[in-house]
């Protein structure tokens, strides 16, 4: 049975990701699953230099589905390589780096010194964060700044490059286009949705930042319409996510085209998740005797 | 991701439930003052797991004791001797086990790690005295609760009850505090209300060194991932985090 899965540059043993912030640095969730069986593991957003993320409330439960504003806590780049590249040396999984920046530059210097780590397999962009240049909007509300953005990252990035869109991305069809002529390799959607809580008995928002981000099953299928919208629209290859939580939920997603799937939320809650999941894929496969999953890639249009 | 079988469950006057459970790694491997991650349910809502501290284990099983605060522990309040639940433990890091002598002072429903921190420390035959509070009457059967396990033991109720200790947990320590100021020893325990470690931390005379503090915090995931349980260092930028850094942190490196 054949589970390898191409986007572009980038060849996965198979079409399962954990998706960043999920799953730590590989440390964390190794005790858990096999990281050579996954297709890839994303790590943890990070940034050049350590960010210490937001006061806590940070997390707050909803009906099937979890709102966060961690405020992408991170160590910043020389921590992690002391801290945690080893540790991934042991694994032959791919390895997909998120960054993410405050501003253009920012965003450019990790880019860069990311770029010229062996380890890492590809790098993925969070474009769904506040731009420090444009009062706090995130990248992703302005198209111009977006493809700005993108544009210097090709640049810097020699490895492949993956950009993960938010739910609202200002002028899609023209960021879309954009990317394919700069040469992006793959996008990645979708991000958490943006969503917000209010503490009745205090009457008050429940975090300080007011809006937090959903994600959960509560957001499947809204995110697998996203997915399936910009399948639509572009040549590029998809990684999609959003509210996977079992084998058939990630199942919809390659149906519908997606040529990779990322698991989210789920981790959190079963962190052998993605091993039960890809079990469940092949157990399709064989009942169904498909013999290579590409076959099933876009079945459903 | 580990099962366990419900192999004992009572309830404790309304609101607190205690609950034990089959599952012989966790009941080998975890020391005071680790938690577990219990799923309350099968289906997705609620969706997170929950961190409960553990009480005691004993050969394959392990103790929980929790309180009903809201949909999640209402759930698992519900679930009857046999069921199963999914979980994740023992997870974080403890008390330190081997002082030369302990305080331990508990409010409310933090009594649970420092119920296990006191069997150890009677296994190992290290000295302690065991201050437990509770804010009234309903909460009276948690000092009933312990009181059957025949620790050294000096009890308070805020509302007056005929008997007991009028006042807070700290009103009781420190009273005995001022008393017997040479015999207090360089090791205090605690677990409780957020309020309970700011008056502790303030007391002439105790050193936010020595003070184990074990605490209670919202999560996401219980190991390490999603960063939701962060709280502030103190003297240096950025947080910890509960799960991993913690449950158990010294006072004084804290914020609270």
């Amino acid at each position: 049975m054949n589970l390898q899965v191409n986007l572009g540059k980038l060849t996965l043993s198979n079409p399962i990701i954990l998706a960043s912030g999920t799953a730590g640095y590989g440390r964390e969730i190794a005790p858990y699953l096999d990281l050579n069986r996954l297709g890839a593991l994303t790590l943890k957003g990070l940034s050049l230099n350590p960010w210490m993320g937001n006061p806590p409330p940070r997390i707050h439960e909803t009906y099937a589905g979890i709102m966060n504003s961690i405020g992408l806590e991170n160590k910043g780049f020389d921590q992690f390589v002391g801290e945690d590249l080893p540790f991934l040396e042991k694994f032959k999984t791919k390895i997909i780096a998120n960054i993410w920046g405050k501003t253009i530059e920012e965003y450019s210097d990790i880019a860069q010194k990311m770029n010229e780590l062996e380890r890492i397999d590809a790098i993925e962009v969070n474009v769904s964060c506040p731009n420090l240049e444009q009062g706090g909007k995130s990248f992703s509300s302005n198209s111009h700044v977006l493809c700005r953005l993108i544009q210097v990252l090709r640049q810097k990035v020699q490895k492949p490059l993956i950009v993960k869109l938010g739910p609202n991305t200002d002028d899609l069809n023209q960021v879309l286009l954009f990317m394919e002529k700069e040469g992006v390799d793959i996008l990645s959607m979708t991000n958490t949705f943006p969503s917000l809580a209010v503490d009745v008995e205090n009457q008050r928002f429940i975090f300080s930042k007011k809006t937090a981000g959903l994600s959960g099953p509560a957001i499947k299928p809204l995110a697998l319409q996203l997915v399936y919208d910009v399948i639509e629209r572009t040549r590029l290859p998809i990684i999609g996510m959003g509210g996977i939580m079992k084998a058939e939920d990630a199942l919809e997603y390659l149906l519908i085209g997606a040529r990779a799937v990322a698991l989210g939320s789920v981790n959190l809650i079963n962190p052998s998740a993605a091993m039960e999941i890809l079990d469940g894929i092949e157990a399709y496969l064989i009942q169904k005797n498909i013999l290579d999953i590409n076959e099933l890639i876009g079945k459903v249009r | 991701m580990k099962k366990a079988k419900i192999v004992k469950k009572r309830f404790l006057g309304t609101s607190f439930v205690e609950l034990w459970l089959e599952e012989s790694d966790i009941a080998h491997l975890a020391s005071p003052g680790q938690f577990v991650m219990v799923a309350s349910g099968t289906s997705y809502d609620p969706f997170l797991k929950r961190p409960f501290g553990i009480l005691s284990c004993q050969e394959n099983q392990f103790g929980l004791l929790f309180e009903i605060v809201g949909r999640g522990t209402q759930i698992l309040s519900q679930l009857e001797i046999g069921d199963q639940v999914d979980l994740l433990g023992p997870l974080g890091n403890g008390f330190s086990v081997n002082p030369n002598e302990a305080i331990l002072i508990g409010g409310g429903r933090g009594l649970v790690p420092l119920c296990f921190l006191a069997q150890i420390f009677t296994i190992k035959k290290i000295p302690f005295q065991f201050f437990f509070g509770v804010k009234n009457r309903q909460e009276m059967v948690l000092i009933d609760y312990l009181s059957e396990l025949s620790f050294p033991m000096i009890v308070s109720c805020q509302e007056k009850v005929n008997g007991f200790y009028c006042g807070t947990v700290l009103d009781a320590f420190i009273d005995w505090f001022y008393q017997f100021p040479s015999k207090t020893p360089k090791k205090i325990y605690t677990c409780g209300p957020q309020g309970m470690f700011q008056a502790l931390s303030r007391i002439e005379g105790i050193q936010p060194n020595q003070i184990e503090v074990s605490l209670e915090s919202r999560m996401g995931c219980g190991y390490g991932v999603c960063l939701s349980c962060a709280v502030k260092k103190k003297d240096a930028p950025g947080y910890f985090h509960v799960c991993k850094d913690g449950p158990v942190f010294q006072l004084g490196e804290i914020e609270l």
